[in-house]
C-alpha cells in the first residue's frame, strides 16, 4: 500500500512482470541500443589511448591492428545504437541510459541466475571432472537460491519491475566542456604517476581517478555540513540547487529614533543581555530580551540608567523606487511585511525614506562565513548548562571515568587470566568468551531497575560505573596481549620479591601500551557517543551529555526552526572527535584491525 | 595519550572564551523548586510567561523551573521513565486525551484530595461545575481526577463568504441559498459539489468541501451520529456500529464529490500557508477546524470574509427526527486540548498544585490573555482569545479582548457558543491505539482498500485486544517479585561456592594458593560485573518474561502469554522489525563490505598518496553516530532546494531518465536505503581491515599464479577472496546482529518522533521496538520476552558461524 503511495513520485513507466511482451518490444531494444552506444564510447575512448600510445610503442603493428578490429566494432555498435534507441533528437545529441528499478529480492534473483548461468559455462573450458561437477553444482544452488527469492519477490503485493529510459542530452558546449575537464584531468593524474615512477601508467590513471572521485564522494557530506553550518537561514533551501558558497548580509549600525525600536544592553540575572523596550508600568520600564537566544522572550523591569543603548544592525537592501535603483537600509518593518528603507545611494535621494515590498527588496550580500551560528547555537542551549559548557563537561568525565575504569578493570582481568594459575580459571575463562556476543537487549530492562533501586537514574552513575567491571572483548583482547610477553620479564620480577600489583603495575603494564591506547580510544569513541544510556537515564540538563543534548537541540531547532543553528551545533559535536583523531590516528587504525569489527 | 589531554584540555578553555563567560546557572537561594515539564517557549509565548512570572511575585520562596523537553510535545517515553525512575517532574502539562491512558498506568496522581481539602477554603481552588463539562470528564479517569484542564478547543465549520459569493447563481440555481452555510450532511455534499472545481485535464482547482482535511477525522462525524467507540464501561470496543459505519460512508461520500481520496491529498499537497493559505485563497470553500485557525487568519488575512458556523449534522439529527427525536443538541463539536496534572512521585506536590490552581484560575486566565493581547498589540496583530475550559474566563476573555473585526469577533462567539455541546473521544487507557487504529481505518475506507464495515471491524479487533489484555490481568495471579531476587541471589552464592570448592579442593601449594588468592582478587572486578550486571539481569530478564509488570503496579504471572503474544497478537511488528533485519543485513552489509572492500583494493594498488586517501575514507566512520545521522537526515532531504543528494538527482536522473527523485526517509519503500547508504559512509572503518588483510596475503602466492599465467581477476577470485574470506564472514555476522541492535540512528532519523518508527514500521528494528515497548510502555514482561527472541536469534547465528566457520572459511594455506 505504502508502494503504491511512494510510486506516485515517478513517471517512469512500469511495467508489470506479466507483460514482459511489451518489455522486449519497447525496454530491451533502447536497452540493447543503450548499452551498444556506450560500449562504443568505451570502445572509441581506448582507441584514441592506442592511436596515442601507437607514436611512442614498441609492438607498433600489434596496436594498429587493435585499433583496425576495434573500429569497425565501434562504428557498428554505433550504428545499432542509433537505430535502436534513437538519441537524436530536438536539441542535439542524446546519450541513451536505460535502467530497471527493482526490489532487491529481485536484483538478488537475476544476479544469482547470471551467476548460475556464468558458473555452468565455464564447464564448457573446464579441464578436470572435479571443476566440473563443483561448477554444476555452484550453478544449481544459485538456481535454487534464485527461485527462493523469485517466491519472495512474488508474495510481496508492492512488488513491480520498472523500466527506465532516458537520455543525457549532449550539447556542444557539454561536450567540449567533460573533454576539457577530461584532458586535464589526465594531465595532471598522467603527471603525478610519472613522477612517481610507476610502471602500467593507464592503470594507475585510473586508479586514481577512482579515488578522488571516491574521495569527493565521501568528503562532500562532511563539507556539506561545515558549509551549511556558517549559511544564513535563508539560503539552507534553495530553487537552483545547493547553496556552496555561503553568503551574509551587509548591515550598517543605525540608532533608531522610535523609543520602541531602540535597542539597548542591560543586565538580566546577572548576565549581559539585548532587549528592546516593551513599556513602561510604575516609572519602570519593561524589556524584552532578544538575545541571548537562551533567555530571550522573557520580560523584566529595569531603570533607564541601568540600559545601554546600542544601534541596530540595520540590513542593506537594494531596491527601485520609480525605475531608479536604489541602496538603503531597512529602518523599520511594517506589520503586514513592508519595510521602510533610508535611502543610501544615489547620493541625490540621500536620507529619503521609501516603503517597499519585502519580495521587491534585494538584500545586499557578500560571501562570508555566518559565524554567529556557532555563539547562537551555544547561546541557546538552557541556562543552567552554562552555554553548553556542562555538556561538555558531563561527556569529558564520562568519557575520562570510560577510559580509566575500562583500562583498569580490564587489564587487569587479563593479567590474571593470562599469567596466574588459579582453580577454575578455563571455566571461568569459557564463561566470558560466552559472554562476548551476548546482545546487551537482554541485560537492559533489569539493569534499569537495578539503577533505579539505587536512585540513580538522573544521575551520571549508570553511564560510568559498568565501565569498571571490565568487558568481555577488551579483557579477552588484552589477555591475548599479556600472553605475548617473554615470561622471563616476570619471573625476575619475582625473585626479586615484587608483589603480584607491582609485577602487574611496573612490569607488565608498560609492555602493553599500545594495545591500551587503542582501547582508550575506543572507549573514548564509545562514551562520546553513547546515546541510548543518556535517553534512558538521564532528564534535567545538568547531566545530560552532548550526544542527548544534540538531540534534544535537534528537537527545538529542526523544521522550519535554525537549522544553522543545528549544523553549527552538529559540527562542534563532530570537530573534537575528528582533532582526537589526527592526534592518535595510529591507534585509531590499529584499533580497527585488532578488532576486526569493521566500523559501521 | 598526552597529547590527546592537552588537546581536550584546550578545547574545554576554547569553548569556554566561546560561550562568553557571563553564564552562571540560576541560584536557588534556599527557594523550593517546582519543575514542571511540556511547555513549548518561545519569543511568542508572552501570556505563559507572564502567568508563571506572576506566580513567582506571589510565592517569592518558589522557583518555576521549565523544560519543554522535545519541541512542546512531550516525549511520552522520557516522561514515563521519569516516573518509574522515581525523578518525575511536580507538574507536567500534558494532551488530555491521553491523560486516561497515564492515569490507567497509575502513573499520574490522582488530584481529588487535594480538590476536595482545598474547595472551600480557596476561591482559585477548581470546581467541576466551573467547567465545560466536555473536557472536565476528558481530564478523569473512572470518577476520579487527573488533571485540570487549561485549554478546550473545538471544532466549527467555516466558510469563504467570497466564494459563495461568486458561485451564487449556480448555488442557486441548484435552490441552496448562497448566504448561508449548509446545516445538514446531504446539505454540505450539495452544496460542495456546486462549489467544486475542476480544470480541462481534470485536476482539482477547487475543493468544496473535504471531510478531513482541517481537523475532524471520523471522531467528528461519529460524535454527530451518535457513535461510540467504547461501550459505557470502557470494556468493549463498538467501532464497527451502523453510526460509525454511517460515519465513515458519509466521509467516503464527502471525498468522492472532489474526485477521490487521492486525488485529494495530492491537491493538498500543493498548498501554502500564511498568506497564501488554501481557505484564504479560496482553494478550499469550506472546512471543519478548530478555534486556533483564527490566530494565523487574522494576522495574514485579517481583511477574509468568512464565517464560522457549526458544523453540519445528519439531517435527522437536524430535523430531530428518528434517532435523534430526543436529541438535546441539535449541534455538537468535537473539543480537545490541553491540562495540567501531577505525575506520580513527585517531588513537590503541594507547590506544583498551588501552581496548577493558578495557572488554571479565572485569575490565572486573565492575566495570561492580558499580557499576550498587550504582546500582539505591540507586534501590530491582532488577539485573538483561544477557547478556555474555565467557562467564567473563556465567556470573559471573549467580551473582553473581541477583535475589532465583525467577522472575528462572530467567530469567537460561535466557538464559544458550542463549547458547551463539546464531545470527547473516550476516557480509556487505550487511547492511543484507538486514535491510530481509527486513523487507519478512515484511511482504508477512503482510499477504498475496504469497505467501511471491514475497516471499521479491523480496528475494532485491534482495540479489542489491547482492552482484553488489560481488563483480563486480574485472571493471572498476582506474583511476588522477591522471587527474581531471590533466584539471583541462589545464582550468585551458586557461583561463588562453585569457585571456593574448585579452591578448596584443589590439591596445590602454599605458593600457589597465595597466588590463587591473588588471581581471585584481581579478577573479581569482571566477576562481580558478570554476577551483578550480565548473569542476575538475565535471570531476572528470564522471569519477568513470564509476567505481565509495569513496574509501578504487581506483576501478574502469565506464563507463556508473553512469547504467544510475539508469534501471536504483536507478530506483525515482530515480522516486520525482523523483515527489516533481514534487509539491511542483506542488501546493507554486503553493499558496505563490497565498498570498503573497492576502497581497500584501490589504496592497495595506488602509488601515491594512500595516506590522504585513507584519512578521507576513514573520517566518516569516526563521526559521532548522532552527528553523522543528523547530518544524513539533510543530505537525504526530500526536498531537492534542501537535501544534497536530491539536489543532484533533480539535476541528472529526473532531467535523463524521467523519475523524480525518492523521498528517502519520508517513504516506506526508500527509508531502509536511506539508512544502508548512511552506513556505507562509514564504511571506511571496514577498509581498514581489508587493507590489513590484504597486505596479510603472501605475495610468493601471486608471484606463483602469475607465473602459472593467471590473470589478474583469475589472482583476485583464486588468492585473495579466499585469503580474506574470515573477515568477511565476521562481518557478515557481526552486521546482522548490529542491525538487530541498531537504535540510534533510527532514533534520529525517523521522520516523526512518536507513532509508527519510519513510515508504516519500515524502519523498525527489534531493538527500537524492545525500547518501546520496555521504555515508552514499561510493559516488562513482553519487552523481556522480546529481549530473549533477539538473544536467540543472535546466539544462533553465532552459532552456525561457528559451526560452519571450519568448512567455508580459508583459514590457512594449504601447503
Amino acid at each position: 500500500m505504502e508502494v503504491e503511495r511512494s510510486l506516485g513520485s515517478y513517471r517512469g513507466e512500469f511495467v508489470k512482470p506479466e507483460v514482459l511482451k511489451t518489455a522486449v518490444k519497447d525496454g530491451l531494444l533502447y536497452a540493447i541500443g543503450s548499452a551498444a552506444i556506450w560500449i562504443a564510447l568505451f570502445l572509441t575512448i581506448i582507441i584514441i589511448r592506442d592511436v596515442v600510445l601507437a607514436a611512442r610503442s614498441t609492438n607498433e603493428t600489434h596496436r594498429r591492428a587493435g585499433i583496425v578490429t576495434k573500429g569497425p566494432l565501434a562504428l557498428a555498435l554505433y550504428f545499432l545504437g542509433f537505430l535502436t534507441a534513437t538519441p537524436f533528437e530536438h536539441g542535439g545529441i542524446q546519450l541513451p541510459i536505460f535502467w530497471f528499478v527493482m526490489p532487491w529480492s529481485a536484483w538478488w534473483a537475476t544476479g544469482l541466475v547470471v551467476y548460475a548461468i556464468w558458473s555452468a559455462s565455464k564447464n564448457l573450458f573446464s579441464i578436470s571432472d572435479s571443476e566440473k561437477t563443483s561448477g554444476l553444482v555452484t550453478a544449481g544452488i544459485s538456481v535454487v537460491a534464485a527461485i527462493g527469492l523469485i517466491f519472495i519477490y512474488h508474495t510481496d503485493p508492492g512488488n513491480k519491475i520498472k523500466l527506465l529510459k532516458g537520455a543525457i542530452p549532449l550539447s556542444l558546449a557539454t561536450i567540449g566542456y567533460l573533454l576539457c575537464i577530461f584532458v586535464l584531468s589526465m594531465i595532471a593524474i598522467g603527471w603525478s604517476a610519472n613522477s612517481a615512477k610507476a610502471r602500467g601508467w593507464t592503470k594507475t590513471i585510473a586508479t586514481q581517478i577512482s579515488l578522488v572521485v571516491g574521495s569527493v564522494i565521501f568528503g562532500l557530506p562532511f563539507l556539506f555540513l561545515l558549509i551549511t553550518s556558517f549559511k544564513e537561514d535563508r539560503d539552507m533551501s534553495s530553487k537552483t540547487g545547493i547553496i556552496w558558497v555561503p553568503r551574509v548580509t551587509d548591515t550598517i549600525p543605525y540608532i533608531n529614533p522610535d523609543p520602541t525600536k531602540k535597542h539597548f544592553t542591560g543586565r538580566y540575572n546577572d548576565r549581559e543581555v539585548e532587549a528592546v523596550s516593551i513599556g513602561e508600568e510604575n516609572g519602570k520600564m519593561k524589556m524584552d530580551i532578544f538575545r541571548p537566544l537562551s533567555v530571550r522572550g522573557i520580560t523584566y523591569y529595569t531603570t533607564r540608567d541601568q540600559l545601554t543603548e546600542v544601534p541596530v544592525q540595520a540590513n542593506v537592501y537594494t531596491a527601485e523606487v520609480n525605475k531608479v535603483p536604489i541602496k538603503g537600509f531597512e529602518k523599520d518593518s511594517l506589520s503586514n511585511g513592508n519595510k521602510i528603507i533610508s535611502i543610501l545611494e544615489p547620493e541625490s535621494m540621500k536620507g529619503q525614506e521609501v516603503t517597499v515590498l519585502p519580495e521587491k527588496a534585494t538584500p545586499v550580500r557578500h560571501v562570508g562565513l555566518r559565524t554567529q551560528n556557532y555563539s547562537e547555537a551555544i547561546q541557546y542551549l538552557p541556562l543552567e548548562t552554562a552555554n553548553g559548557l556542562v555538556y561538555l563537561k558531563n561527556t569529558l568525565f564520562l568519557v575520562i571515568m570510560g577510559v580509566i575504569g575500562t583500562i583498569l578493570s580490564c587489564s587487569i582481568v587479563a593479567y590474571s587470566f593470562s599469567r596466574m594459575k588459579f582453580p577454575g580459571k578455563d571455566k571461568l575463562f569459557t564463561v566470558l568468551l560466552a559472554t562476548m556476543m551476548l546482545p546487551g537487549a537482554v541485560t537492559l530492562l533489569p539493569q534499569f531497575l537495578i539503577y533505579r533501586t539505587l536512585g540513580w537514574v538522573d544521575t551520571l552513575y549508570p553511564l560510568w560505573v559498568p565501565a569498571f567491571f571490565g568487558s568481555a572483548f577488551n579483557i579477552f583482547l588484552l589477555r591475548q596481549f599479556f600472553s605475548q610477553i617473554p615470561m622471563e620479564l616476570e619471573d625476575a620480577a619475582k625473585i626479586d620479591g615484587c608483589s603480584y600489583i607491582k609485577t602487574f603495575w611496573n612490569i607488565m603494564m608498560p609492555q602493553i601500551k599500545p594495545a591500551l591506547a587503542v582501547i582508550a580510544v575506543w572507549t573514548f569513541l564509545g562514551a562520546w557517543n553513547n546515546f541510548m544510556g543518556p535517553l534512558i537515564y538521564i532528564n534535567s540538563p545538568e547531566h545530560m551529555p552532548i550526544s542527548y543534548a544534540l538531540q534534544l537541540f535537534k528537537g527545538d531547532r529542526d523544521g522550519d526552526g535554525e537549522p544553522g543553528l543545528l549544523m553549527a551545533f552538529t559540527a562542534m559535536t563532530v570537530v573534537p572527535v575528528v582533532a582526537v583523531f589526527f592526534f592518535a590516528q595510529k591507534y585509531f587504525i590499529e584499533g580497527v584491525t585488532l578488532s576486526g569489527l569493521g566500523g559501521r | 595519550m598526552k597529547n590527546t589531554f592537552a588537546f581536550l584540555t584546550c578545547l574545554l578553555a576554547l569553548w569556554s572564551t566561546s560561550a562568553s563567560a557571563q553564564a552562571q546557572p540560576a541560584t536557588l537561594d534556599g527557594k523550593r523548586e517546582v519543575i514542571l515539564w511540556g511547555l513549548s517557549l518561545g519569543p511568542d509565548t508572552k501570556g505563559q510567561d507572564a502567568v508563571i512570572r506572576e506566580f513567582e511575585r506571589l510565592h517569592p520562596e518558589i522557583k518555576v523551573k521549565l523544560l519543554s523537553m522535545g519541541a512542546g510535545n512531550m516525549d511520552p517515553q522520557k516522561l514515563m521513565t521519569s516516573i518509574v525512575g522515581n525523578v518525575a517532574p511536580d507538574a507536567i502539562r500534558q494532551d488530555r486525551f491521553t491523560i486516561s491512558d497515564w492515569a490507567s498506568r497509575g502513573a499520574f496522581r490522582s488530584l481529588d484530595d487535594l480538590i476536595s481539602r482545598d474547595s472551600l477554603s480557596d476561591p482559585t481552588c477548581p470546581k467541576k461545575e466551573q467547567y465545560y463539562p466536555a473536557p472536565w470528564q476528558e481530564a478523569s479517569y473512572e470518577g476520579k481526577v487527573y488533571a485540570i484542564p487549561t485549554q478546550a478547543d473545538n471544532r466549527l465549520l467555516y466558510w469563504n463568504k467570497k466564494v459563495f459569493k461568486e458561485e451564487s447563481a449556480n448555488l442557486t440555481a441548484a435552490g441552496l441559498d448562497p448566504n448561508r452555510a449548509p446545516r445538514t450532511w446531504s446539505e454540505l455534499l450539495a452544496y460542495s459539489k456546486i462549489l467544486t472545481k475542476f480544470d480541462k485535464s481534470g485536476k482539482l482547482i477547487r475543493a468544496g468541501f473535504m471531510p478531513n482535511f482541517g481537523n475532524a477525522w471520523l471522531y467528528m462525524y461519529a460524535f454527530q451520529n451518535n457513535a461510540n467507540f467504547l461501550s459505557p464501561d470502557g470494556r468493549t470496543c463498538t467501532m464497527n456500529t451502523p453510526e460509525a459505519r454511517e460515519a465513515l460512508d458519509y466521509i467516503v461520500k464527502g471525498y468522492d464529490i472532489v474526485g477521490g481520496y487521492e486525488k485529494a491529498k495530492s491537491f493538498e499537497s500543493g498548498f501554502q500557508n500564511k498568506e497564501n493559505d488554501c481557505f484564504v485563497l479560496g482553494q478550499v470553500a469550506m472546512k471543519i477546524d478548530g478555534d486556533w485557525i483564527l490566530n494565523t487568519l487574522g494576522r495574514y488575512a485579517p481583511e477574509l470574509d468568512f464565517e464560522a458556523t457549526p458544523a453540519p449534522v445528519p439531517d435527522d439529527r437536524f430535523n430531530h427526527k428518528g434517532r435523534f427525536a430526543n436529541e438535546k443538541d441539535t449541534f455538537v463539536t468535537w473539543c480537545g486540548g490541553f491540562s495540567l496534572a501531577i505525575p506520580k512521585g513527585a517531588k513537590n506536590t503541594e507547590d506544583a498544585w498551588m501552581l496548577i490552581k493558578f495557572m488554571t484560575s479565572f485569575e490565572g486566565r486573565m492575566i495570561e490573555n492580558k499580557a499576550q493581547a498587550a504582546w500582539e498589540k505591540m507586534r501590530g496583530r491582532v488577539f485573538m482569545s483561544k477557547q478556555i475550559a474555565n467557562i467564567e474566563a473563556n465567556v470573559t476573555s471573549a467580551k473582553l479582548f473581541r477583535p475589532a473585526s465583525p467577522n472575528f469577533a462572530e467567530a469567537i462567539d460561535a466557538h464559544t457558543q458550542i463549547a458547551q455541546s463539546g464531545r470527547i473521544r473516550p476516557a480509556t487507557f487505550a487511547g492511543q491505539v484507538l486514535w491510530s487504529e481509527h486513523v487507519k481505518a478512515l484511511e482504508a475506507a477512503c482510499l477504498k482498500r475496504s469497505s467501511s464495515a471491514v475497516a471499521l471491524q479491523d480496528a475494532q479487533i485491534a482495540v479489542q485486544r489491547e482492552l482484553d489484555a488489560f481488563y483480563n490481568k486480574g485472571k493471572y495471579p498476582v506474583i511476588n517479585l522477591q522471587i527474581p531476587a531471590f533466584l539471583g541471589l541462589l545464582a550468585l552464592v551458586g557461583f561463588i561456592g562453585f569457585f571456593v570448592t574448585q579452591f578448596a579442593r584443589a590439591r596445590i601449594g602454599k605458593l600457589e594458593r597465595h597466588e590463587a588468592k591473588w588471581a581471585y582478587l584481581f579478577v573479581s572486578p569482571w566477576v562481580i560485573g558478570f554476577l551483578l550486571l550480565t548473569i542476575g539481569p538475565m535471570v531476572a530478564s528470564l522471569f519477568f518474561s513470564f509476567t505481565q509488570w509495569d513496574v509501578l503496579n504487581e506483576a501478574h504471572f502469565v506464563g507463556f502469554k508473553n512469547y504467544q503474544d510475539l508469534f501471536g497478537a504483536d507478530w506483525k511488528s515482530v515480522s516486520k522489525s525482523l523483515t527489516n533485519v533481514a534487509y539491511l543485513t542483506s542488501v546493507g552489509v554486503p553493499l558496505n563490505l563490497c565498498t570498503g572492500l573497492a576502497i581497500a583494493l584501490l589504496l592497495n594498488t595506488a602509488s601515491r598518496g594512500i595516506r590522504v586517501y585513507r584519512t578521507i575514507f576513514y573520517m566518516p566512520s569516526i563521526v559521532p553516530v548522532l552527528a553523522s545521522a543528523i547530518l544524513w537526515t539533510w543530505v537525504l532531504t526530500a526536498d531537492p532546494g534542501k537535501g544534497l543528494i536530491n539536489s543532484y538527482w533533480v539535476e541528472t536522473i529526473t532531467k535523463w531518465l524521467h523519475v523524480d527523485p525518492p523521498a528517502w526517509l519520508e517513504s516506506a519503500e526508500w527509508s531502509k536505503p536511506a539508512l544502508i547508504m548512511q552506513g556505507v559512509w562509514g564504511a571506511g572503518g571496514g577498509m581498514i581491515l581489508w587493507l590489513a588483510g590484504l597486505k596479510g596475503v603472501p605475495t610468493s602466492l601471486y608471484e606463483a599464479s602469475a607465473i602459472d599465467g593467471a590473470s589478474g581477476n583469475r589472482q583476485f577470485w583464486s588468492i585473495t577472496f579466499p585469503q580474506l574470506s574470515p573477515i568477511i564472514f565476521f562481518n557478515l555476522v557481526t552486521g546482522f546482529i548490529g542491525a538487530m541492535q541498531e537504535f540510534d540512528r533510527v532514533y534520529v532519523m525517523r521522520p516523526s518522533l512518536d507513532g509508527p518508527v519510519g513510515p508504516d514500521d519500515s524502519l523498525l528494528t527489534p531493538a527500537f521496538h524492545l525500547f518501546n515497548n520496555a521504555f515508552a510502555f514499561f510493559k516488562m514482561g513482553y519487552a523481556s520476552a522480546l529481549a530473549w527472541l533477539i538473544f536467540g536469534l543472535v546466539m544462533l547465528v553465532t552459532f552456525i558461524q561457528w559451526k560452519l566457520k571450519d568448512r567455508w572459511v580459508h583459514t590457512e594455506v594449504s601447503s
